[in-house]
Parts: C-alpha cells; sequence; structure tokens
C-alpha cells in the first residue's frame, strides 16, 4: 500500500515538474520573439549600409569618375602635338 | 426486414452521405483557401522580391549594380492635417501637390505616394515625423561607371504587371538569369502585431538573380569610348561603333557605340538608341569584304598571292553594268597581293568569277555571311544570302568587292577574327561566367563554329593584309614599328535605287599583332562628312585605339 502511495506522489511530482518546466520554457520562448524581430531589425540594417556603402565605393571607383577628378586637376590628353622652341641659351650666343 | 427498418437504415446512410460530402467540401475543396484564410489571421504572407544580379566587367566591376531606393506610402486615415502634409510631400518629393493631396484624401489605408527615393530625402522627411507616412524598401539598378557600354547593356524596364524585365542587349538576353526567382515568407504575429517564434515562420522559393562575369574589358571599353566619341565629333559622323574581339576564344573584349545613353533614364532618349547597332543594323561592308573573297578563292587554289588579274586594265562590263575602281585608276596585270593593297575593284572581280557562285555561296556560309553569329545579346539580325536561282552575274561581281551584300558589323568582325585565327571561326561571347546566389561560378567555354579556310591560307591572307597596311591608301596612319593586318573600307549607302555619291559608311577592320594576334578590331563611321573614306577616318581611330591596346597588353614593338 506504502509502495502505491509512493509511485503516485512521484507520478504527482513529475507532472508538476514538468508542468513547471513547461510554462518556464514556454515564457522564455514566447517572448525570444521580440529579441528575434530586434536582431532580424539589425540584420537588414547592416544589408541596406552594406549596400549604400558599395554603392558610394562602385560610384568612387568608378573609371568614368576618376576621368572626371582628374581632368579637374589637368590630367587631360593632349590632342595636339607641339613643341616650344625656347630661345637659345644666352652661352652659345656668345 | 420490414419497411420501417429500411428506411431508418437509409435514413441514416443518407445522413452519413451528407456529413461525408459536407467533409469532403471543407477538407478538399475548401482547404487552400480555408488554410491561406487561417494564415492571415495569424501571420502575413509577404512577397520576397530577388535582387537581380549584377553584370561584372573582366576585373569584377559591376557595370550594373543595385542600390536601395525607397517608395513613401501613406496610410490616409491618420493623417488628420491632409492639407499640410499634403504640402510638405509634393514639396520634398518633388510632385504636383494635386496628386498628393488626391492621393492622400482615399479611403484607403494604403496609398502609394513615390517610388524611387533615394536615402537622403528619406531622412529628411523621417526627420519631420509626419504621421501615417513610411517607406518601403526597393532594389534599383545602379549604373556606377554611367552610360558605358549602353547599348550592350540594355536596360530594365516594367512588363505589363509592373514587375522589373531587362530589355536589349545583356538584360534582355539574360533576363530570367538575372531576374532571380520571387518567394515567398510567413511572419506568425501575436495579439499585438510582434513576430513570435512558431512552425509556420517561413520562407520558400526566393533566389536572388545570377550575376554576369563579362569579357569585357573595362579599361579597354573606357579607353574605346574616349576615341570614338573623338573620333565621331572630329570627322562630323553621324554616329560610330567598335567592336574588339580576341580571335582565338571569341571573348568580346570592347564594344562601343556612339552616341549612347543613359540606361538609367531610358525613357528621355529615343528610341532609336536602344538598339545595339554593332549587331543589328545591316550595311554594306565594301572593300573590308575583299580579304573575305580572296581567302576563299586562295582556299579553294583559284588564285594565288603572285596570280596575275588579265581583266583589270580598264573598267569590267558584267551583265550589261559598267564597274570601275573607287579611284578610276587600273592596274594591268596587278597581282592578288597588289589587288588588296590598291583595294582593287575590278581585281575582285576577277577573283570572284573564279570562284564562281557554287563556291561564293559556300565560302560566304562558312565564314558566317547570312547567319546569325550566335553572339550572347538579344537583338541579332542577320541578312540571309539568296538563293542561288536569284544570283545575276553583275550579284557576284560586286560581292567580291563587298557591295550588293548586307551584314552585321559582328558577321564581318567574326569573319575576319577566323582569318587571324589560323582560319578557325569562334562563337562571339559577351559572358564569360556565370555566378549563381551561392557564388558558383560556371565558367563559358568557348566554341568552335567552323573553319572556313586552313591555317596556311590564313596566314597568307594576313601578309596581304599586312602589305595592305604598311603600302595602301591607310599606310600614312599605320603604326611603325608593329606588323598589322587590317583593310580600309568605304561603303556606299544605297538610296532609293542608287547608291548616294556623298555619303558613305567608312570602316576599318584588322588584327595586331599579325604573327600573334591579340586583337581583332573592326571601325565603323556612319557618314563621315570631313572625308568620305575610310583610310582617312576609321583608320586613324582603329590606329590610335591600337596603338593603346599594344601599350596596355605591354607589347613592344618589332621593328619598322
Amino acid at each position: 500500500m506504502q509502495k502505491t502511495v509512493l509511485v503516485i506522489g512521484i507520478l504527482i511530482l513529475i507532472v508538476f515538474g514538468l508542468s513547471i518546466i513547461r510554462i518556464y520554457i514556454s515564457n522564455q520562448v514566447a517572448t525570444s520573439g521580440v529579441a528575434l524581430g530586434q536582431i532580424q531589425q539589425q540584420a537588414d540594417a547592416y544589408k541596406i549600409e552594406n549596400i549604400q556603402l558599395a554603392e558610394n565605393l562602385y560610384t568612387k571607383s568608378s573609371l568614368t569618375n576618376i576621368a572626371e577628378e582628374a581632368a579637374k586637376e589637368g590630367y587631360v590628353e593632349q590632342k595636339t602635338d607641339f613643341v616650344l622652341n625656347g630661345q637659345v641659351p644666352v652661352a652659345y650666343k656668345q | 426486414m420490414t419497411w420501417r427498418y429500411r428506411f431508418v437504415f437509409l435514413g441514416f446512410i443518407f445522413l452519413f452521405f451528407l456529413v461525408v460530402s459536407r467533409l469532403f467540401y471543407w477538407q478538399v475543396v475548401k482547404a487552400q483557401e480555408l488554410s491561406l484564410l487561417g494564415q492571415e489571421q495569424y501571420g502575413v504572407t509577404t512577397t520576397l522580391t530577388p535582387q537581380r544580379g549584377e553584370i561584372k566587367t573582366s576585373d569584377g566591376f559591376p557595370l550594373a549594380a543595385n542600390k536601395i531606393s525607397y517608395q513613401v506610402f501613406a496610410n490616409p486615415k491618420e493623417i488628420t492635417n491632409k492639407d499640410s502634409v499634403s504640402t510638405i510631400l509634393a514639396s520634398t518629393l518633388q510632385l504636383d501637390i494635386a496628386s498628393v493631396s488626391a492621393s492622400l484624401s482615399l479611403d484607403r489605408f494604403w496609398v502609394p505616394i513615390k517610388s524611387g527615393v533615394d536615402l537622403k530625402t528619406k531622412q529628411q522627411l523621417e526627420q519631420m515625423n509626419l504621421p501615417g507616412i513610411g517607406f518601403d524598401n526597393q532594389y534599383q539598378r545602379f549604373y556606377p561607371e554611367a552610360s558605358m557600354a549602353a547599348q550592350l547593356l540594355g536596360f530594365v524596364g516594367k512588363d505589363s504587371s509592373g514587375n522589373d524585365k531587362g530589355y536589349f542587349g545583356l538584360e534582355g538576353y539574360y533576363d530570367r538569369l538575372l531576374a532571380g526567382k520571387e518567394g515567398q515568407a510567413i511572419e506568425v504575429h501575436d495579439a499585438f502585431g510582434r513576430p513570435i517564434l512558431a512552425e509556420m515562420n517561413d520562407s520558400s522559393g526566393e533566389t536572388d538573380g545570377a550575376n554576369l562575369i563579362l569579357s569585357i574589358d573595362r579599361s579597354i571599353q573606357f579607353l574605346v569610348e574616349q576615341k570614338l566619341k573623338d573620333g565621331v565629333e572630329l570627322y562630323g559622323a553621324t554616329s560610330g561603333m567598335v567592336g574588339i574581339m580576341d580571335p582565338k576564344t571569341g571573348a568580346i573584349l570592347a564594344m562601343a557605340v556612339y552616341p549612347n545613353f543613359d540606361p538609367r533614364n531610358y525613357q528621355d532618349y529615343s528610341d532609336d538608341l536602344y538598339k545595339n547597332p554593332f549587331i543589328s543594323d545591316l550595311y554594306e561592308p565594301g572593300s573590308t569584304f575583299k580579304p573575305l573573297v580572296m581567302s576563299g578563292a586562295m582556299d579553294a587554289k583559284l588564285v594565288k598571292p603572285d596570280t596575275k588579274c588579265n581583266i583589270c586594265a580598264g573598267p569590267v562590263s558584267v551583265g550589261g553594268y559598267q564597274l570601275e575602281t573607287w579611284d578610276n585608276k587600273y592596274f594591268k596585270d596587278t597581282t592578288m597581293v597588289d589587288v588588296i593593297q590598291h583595294s582593287d575593284n575590278t581585281g575582285m572581280i576577277f577573283v570572284a568569277e573564279k570562284l564562281g557562285l557554287d563556291g561564293m555561296i559556300n565560302y560566304l556560309g562558312k565564314f558566317g555571311i547570312g547567319d546569325t553569329t550566335g553572339i550572347d545579346l538579344q537583338g541579332e539580325v542577320s541578312a540571309v544570302l539568296k538563293p542561288k536561282a536569284e544570283w545575276y552575274a553583275v550579284d557576284l561581281a560586286t560581292t567580291g568587292f563587298g557591295q550588293g551584300i548586307s551584314v552585321t558589323p559582328i558577321e564581318l568582325l567574326d569573319a575576319t577574327a577566323a582569318i587571324a585565327n589560323d582560319g578557325v571561326r569562334m562563337e562571339p561571347q559577351v559572358v564569360a561566367a556565370v555566378e549563381d546566389a551561392d557564388g558558383n561560378m560556371t565558367k563559358i567555354q568557348p566554341k568552335v563554329l567552323d573553319t572556313p579556310i586552313n591555317a596556311e591560307t590564313a596566314k597568307v591572307m594576313t601578309e596581304i593584309m599586312v602589305n595592305a597596311v604598311d603600302k595602301g591608301e591607310a599606310s600614312w596612319a599605320r603604326l611603325k614599328g608593329y606588323r598589322i593586318a587590317g583593310k580600309t573600307g568605304t561603303a556606299s549607302i544605297p538610296v532609293s535605287g542608287h547608291y548616294d555619291p556623298n555619303q558613305t559608311i567608312a570602316s576599318f577592320v584588322g588584327f595586331a599583332p599579325s604573327d600573334n594576334p591579340k586583337f581583332v578590331m573592326l571601325v565603323i563611321l556612319n557618314r563621315p562628312t570631313v572625308s568620305i573614306y575610310g583610310s582617312e577616318t576609321a583608320a586613324p581611330i582603329f590606329f590610335d585605339i591600337a596603338q593603346s591596346l599594344l601599350r596596355y597588353y605591354g607589347i613592344p614593338p618589332t621593328g619598322d
């Protein structure tokens, strides 16, 4: 008889224990959605930032942009060849 | 069994049938609809738009990439001061105030205001904290090199459903590959609309578009576009184009057209500029065609370099037409080497007649004339060769010097590349490799199309073309120290049944270095006004570009 009571008691304890564990895990999981949402938002923000940085990088490093910047600095292809004939040095004249 | 039992039994069967039918209706017929209804109640299904694949040059730099832009939308039910919000939105987004005001007065929860808004404008609006105004991310085509290779790339427009679709060039040809596959995602929410973990959280089917890695060399493309623009302006031409190919693999290294268009704002340009004339326009090639016919006749052992032309002392009459040389100069007993050097039409009539109609049709076919080359660009055309029965004697004669026959520039470039490649004709290819969304690279192997002439004939023809460059009418522009094979072309333009005497298509085709060609190039100027001759317009552009390419490849001069 005592053995039966003991078994029933253990079973009840197991049921209670498992129920508490289930409630605890459910609570943990239920609130993780918010964290998940935040992580998702952060990942999206990084992804967008990455695309924006790539856009800037491509624009700056394009040959079209480099040629434009170079032209502003005076690096342009010489279209016509010409030679400046300087005066003969004084030393030669003498 | 009495009738009462039977009646009750049948009644139960009938009721059972009704229940089963109803269950079948809900479980099978309406299953999908109910499933969707259920999902909508506790989750949100969103369409995942894949990112369109990028188009990159051989150095991995994107000619067409994607950038983030934003769609501004409004919830009119949340906006109380509609006049004020309309004014702010209209001025910030540069819209008509009446259309914004009309959108905000609609009895809806979501109305689009403007697409393609940049980050700066979005941040400006965010700082104003306007009620009921939101933003959705969008991907938009972005061209770091602006209009570089515009006709080669094509552009991205919209289809009838409002979805992105590629048109012309690579965007059109590889549209399905670039577009990727749309997917759907279901996000399960709690009562407060917060996302929760559940088995329903799932995304499926979305695949980003594949990237295309081109054989186009960005530096060469940039250089060629600059030189072509300068050339078109210098020689007063209406337009111009240049194609450069590796003769050994068929890889297109550059393809430039001027004038071009800005693919971002393609709608601001004439439709005529969208197509790539290098693959879509037919023209009479004129003298640049002569090396093909000559090499055919030499390959068939009908003429040799020292064969003398016995009809070249004056104009030649064929089928009632008198055919003359371009400069009215005639060379009695001229050799085949000199025929190409002087670009002698009567000499080419001699060669064409030696070749005969069957031989001509056979060799033109092997060189790919009258057929598309198979280049991987949308919009390639070809003019089919006439059936044998429709050829007149004069047609055979004029085909010998490239008149009365139409080709596309890519056909001529590819055929000339066969001479440069020991007689082997390769398929022209713009895409060298395809990179899928997971980064796996699939290389596209070069493809042999035909072997129109043998290697020995190709070598002899190359020497004849080198001689034409060194001693022909374009010799003034040649690069000293380099052996370059080439041929000028000045093609008349057919207008209302006759040729326009004042307008021409000037061209130059050639390859360098002739002993181990690194590139084959075709330069075409449409209706140059400073001079009508290819030797005075297209040739100097060819040699100018060739000089830069030889330096770029680090190929030293080999002597004068």
